[in-house]
């Protein structure tokens, strides 16, 4: 096992290199760093000053070796925009980031795997072709629209029918005002956002568990363990969801991953300030130095994920680790 | 197993009903420790400040350090700057119009001599103290005046490029002496606007920079900056020590909401109690349909004018009369009244002079130009071209095709794009669309002049006139001026400078006013570009909040939140 994670580890490191090589030239082609200082009328001389400081006028592969060396030392450069060091408005970002995968992850698996293996042990019930036509309903569903009708109708509308004080869901922030923490207002708040961000999710996870739990449930070795006298319940949770989870696994894993960079429009329609939304300020203020750190972050989090999917793979199917 | 199955139910239900019992009492969430914004505490007028008040804030400032660079935003000043930073003058109504008033800062109205060179004379207010009860002094002046006018980095020294001394060898008199020749006539809007009066007691010799840009403990003004917390809020509390009218709510925060459709439905569930949003379709059809215990106030009468920039130096738009033709081919009443109608803005502006320096300009100087096509054609065949077959002008078989660039994603600029198409294309000119980012369109486009037409503001944040920054031949990004020129228009009309000139140095109004006037007409007769329409201010507010609400052009709807109260 420990040489089937080494392999994977090793494998990763050029991958790594490679993306934050290409990531670095693109984003360097594409925005200039002393945007933001001719822009405020500086003399051309202070722009060549700020250049040089910035190591623009050394050819890409060097100023690429001296970003990385800084990089990996936690000196990712300050931000144009808002003159912070980047570092700590990656972390602030990816904190709140973090707190959304973290639930609406934890919320989609739950309800995939219940779903899926619902639909596949009552294949062709009423509620499989339920499950079945919400899913491809959740799958059509773009998380913007989304997001706009659960605030219309789990949020506005409800204050106006039943007359509250208040409303049941929030959806500006993660708290409201002072509150910090996580307490009933981090959850009203955290509602409809999950519910956002786990809509598609869930459509497409729990399809892909029904169909790795029928491919199971059709086996042999499960066929046996029921002419066996196994009871069903044994059947379905022991030999058969553990084998279907191995697929959904590896799903799983490359979709979080993705995750870490692909919330803009949930983030942007519940005013919560992570990765998604600091993308997008930052390409609008053509913020170079951020975007250059929160690319190569990101796909850091999609090339760790991706070892991740790797190795627990290796873990649930012994037949891959010999490979 | 149905016992077991029978459990879960009950406590799914008993957590719908948990939810819905918060919801409908106000006081449990309170009793948690959290904030309850849609229900403030209040307290009867007159009483201690108390109370939370949240607010919609748009965009998040980059930095607090206002002299610098990264603090470009309006709403720096909206959220933090004007309620922080004591300001020698305030921006009033007076009568029909806008005007200055010497502000609490002042003991009274300073004086003023232009011979032989400029000097103003602040007499400041005994009163006038610091958060920590340090008095404001000269001294503040003349470190405000040293850290704009000598300082790297600074968002723009205009104005303080003109003072040679500020005397601040009486505290309470701050005498500042312009240079020789550099007469400044806006001189009302130094020491306030958008950057007030600095505390040298606690910055001189230190990094400005790095204490202020995110947020800072002292204060001059009726409100302090509790915290400042990035992305999400910034709260601000009562100065204690503020020797004007003290604020009456214990707690405002401003909530960075940056989608308007999200701050809307935040307004409409209580989430947040008031609302300053851009006049974009969706925020005007939003109030068309009625927001429940609301109050509003509309305005056109803003600093802000939104216009068709046209590149004077770039073919075929060098031409004055293509430039003409382009005027009369478009119909800019309906156009206003498409994007602003409902908010009562039904009639285009006709001068680049935005309304609250009226007074100074022609506001009528591009009246002339409406929808004409005969016009056009006239205008356009006296100048050697013809319509071709496909409807559209050609001149030595080149089409009359204008490609105009605008920020992306702006719903109303867009929309008034499309609308500027079809007017041009049944004028017989046809017009192009390729908008880009606010970033490379202001910090590459504009000012390399790669561009024929472009549609964006132009925002004044004092009460001054003064074009002769975008209209002066010498402000034409060049390498004279260190590309840092903002005639975008490369406008060059000999004649129009000095008077611009004169708008920008002279400390006599009627002086100004004359001038420009004519530089008005001058501009309009050459078509230099066409002002389209004044960008209205909504303000929106709930019933729940108590006070003297309005706009103004410069603070926006926060100018007097001190006054502000909360009922319950």
């Amino acid at each position: 096992m420990l040489s089937f994670l080494g392999r994977r580890v090793l494998f990763t490191i050029p991958v790594v290199l490679i993306a934050s090589f290409v990531l670095f030239i693109f984003v360097r082609a594409t925005f200039d760093p002393t945007a933001q200082l001719r822009s405020s009328h500086a003399d051309s001389a202070s722009v060549a000053r700020e250049k040089e400081r910035l190591g623009l006028d050394r050819p890409v592969v060097v100023q690429y070796g001296d970003w990385l060396g800084k990089f990996v030392h936690g000196d990712w450069g300050q931000s144009e925009r808002t003159r912070e060091p980047v570092f700590g408005m990656i972390r602030r970002a990816l904190w709140y980031t973090v707190q959304l995968i973290f639930w609406g992850i934890l919320l989609s698996a739950t309800v995939s795997i219940f779903v899926g293996v619902y639909s596949a042990v009552k294949q062709y019930s009423p509620l499989d072709y339920t499950f079945t036509g919400l899913a491809f309903v959740g799958l059509a569903l773009p998380p913007f629209w989304f997001g706009l009708i659960a605030i219309e109708f789990l949020a506005v509308q409800p204050v106006n029918w039943f007359h509250l004080q208040e409303p049941i869901f929030s959806f500006v922030g993660l708290h409201s005002g002072d509150s910090t923490g996580f307490n009933l207002d981090y959850v009203r708040h955290l509602a409809l956002p999950v519910l956002t961000l786990t809509v598609q999710i869930i459509a497409s996870w729990s399809r892909f568990q029904r169909a790795a739990m029928l491919d199971v449930l059709q086996s042999d070795y499960i066929r046996t363990a029921r002419a066996k006298g196994v009871p069903r319940r044994q059947v379905i949770v022991k030999h058969g969801l553990r084998n279907a989870l191995i697929p959904l696994v590896t799903v799983m894993a490359l979709d979080i991953g993705a995750l870490f960079g692909g919330l803009i429009i949930t983030e942007t329609i519940f005013s919560i300030p992570g990765m998604g939304r600091l993308f997008y300020e930052s390409l609008l203020a053509g913020d170079a130095t951020v975007l250059v750190a929160w690319t190569v972050v990101t796909a850091l989090f999609i090339v760790a994920f991706n070892l991740l999917a790797d190795v627990l793979y290796g873990v649930l199917d012994p037949r891959v680790r010999m490979a | 197993m149905i016992r077991s199955k029978a459990r879960y139910r009950l406590i799914a239900l008993g957590a719908v009903f948990a939810l819905v019992l918060v919801a409908c009492g106000g006081s449990s969430s309170k009793k948690s420790g959290s904030t309850t914004p849609t229900t403030p505490t209040t307290a009867p007028l007159g009483q201690p400040a108390s109370g939370t008040l949240v607010l919609a804030a748009e965009q998040e400032p980059s930095c607090s350090d206002w002299i610098a660079s990264c603090a470009g935003l309006s709403w720096g000043v909206w959220t933090m700057q004007e309620h922080t930073m004591p300001s020698a003058f305030d921006i009033v109504k007076d009568g029909s119009g806008w005007n200055y008033a010497p502000s609490i800062l002042l003991a009274g109205a300073p004086t003023l001599t232009t011979s032989p060179s400029q000097v103003v004379t602040y007499k400041i207010n005994p009163a006038a103290v610091w958060s920590d009860g340090v008095p404001i002094t000269s001294a503040d002046f003349k470190y405000t005046w040293d850290q704009i006018a000598n300082g790297k980095d600074v968002y723009s020294k205009t104005g303080y490029e003109n003072i040679a001394s500020v005397d601040d060898t009486d505290p309470s008199t701050a005498v500042v002496t312009f240079k020789p020749n550099q007469s400044y006539g806006p001189w009302r809007s130094l020491f306030g606007s958008d950057y007030g009066v600095w505390p040298s007691h606690i910055l001189a010799g230190k990094n400005r920079d790095a204490m202020t840009k995110n947020g800072y403990a002292w204060s001059g003004g009726p409100w302090k900056i509790a915290k400042w917390n990035r992305g999400v809020d910034v709260t601000l509390i009562p100065n204690d020590k503020y020797w004007g009218e003290k604020a009456k709510i214990s707690k405002v925060i401003f909530k960075f909401i940056p989608d308007t459709a999200a701050q809307f439905k935040a307004f409409q569930t209580g989430e947040v109690l008031g609302v300053y949003p851009q006049p974009q379709p969706d925020s005007v059809d939003l109030i068309k349909k009625g927001l429940p215990n609301a109050k509003s106030a509309y305005t056109a009468d803003t600093g802000s004018i939104e216009a068709l920039w046209m590149n004077n130096a770039k073919a075929p738009l060098d031409s004055v009369p293509v430039r003409q033709a382009v005027a009369y081919a478009i119909d800019r009443d309906a156009i206003v009244a498409r994007l602003f109608g409902v908010l009562g803005v039904t009639k285009a502006s006709q001068s680049l002079n935005p309304p609250i320096t009226a007074q100074y300009g022609d506001q009528q100087a591009w009246a002339g130009y409406s929808l004409n096509l005969a016009k056009v054609a006239e205008l356009l065949t006296g100048d050697g071209w013809a319509k071709g077959s496909d409807g559209i002008y050609a001149k030595g078989g080149k089409k009359l095709s204008l490609t105009i660039v605008t920020t992306a994603g702006n719903q109303r600029r867009e929309l008034t794009e499309q609308i500027l198409q079809e007017q041009l294309k049944a004028a017989g000119i046809e017009m192009k669309i390729k908008n880009q980012s606010a970033d490379q369109l202001f910090g590459t486009t504009l000012v390399k002049g790669t561009f024929q037409l472009s549609l964006y503001a132009q925002t004044n944040t004092n009460l001054d006139p003064g074009l002769c920054v975008i209209m002066c031949s010498a402000n034409i990004p060049a390498k004279a001026n260190s590309n840092s020129g903002q005639n975008f228009t490369r406008t060059g009309i000999p004649a129009l400078d000095p008077l611009l000139q004169t708008v920008d140095s002279s400390s006599d109004n009627a002086l100004r006013a004359q001038n420009q006037i004519q530089a008005d007409r001058l501009m309009a007769q050459n078509q230099v570009t066409l002002p389209l329409d004044p960008l209205p201010n909504i303000a929106i507010w709930s019933d729940k909040i108590q006070g003297n609400l309005s706009d103004n052009p410069i603070t926006a709807m926060f100018w007097n939140m001190n006054t502000w109260q909360l009922r319950g």
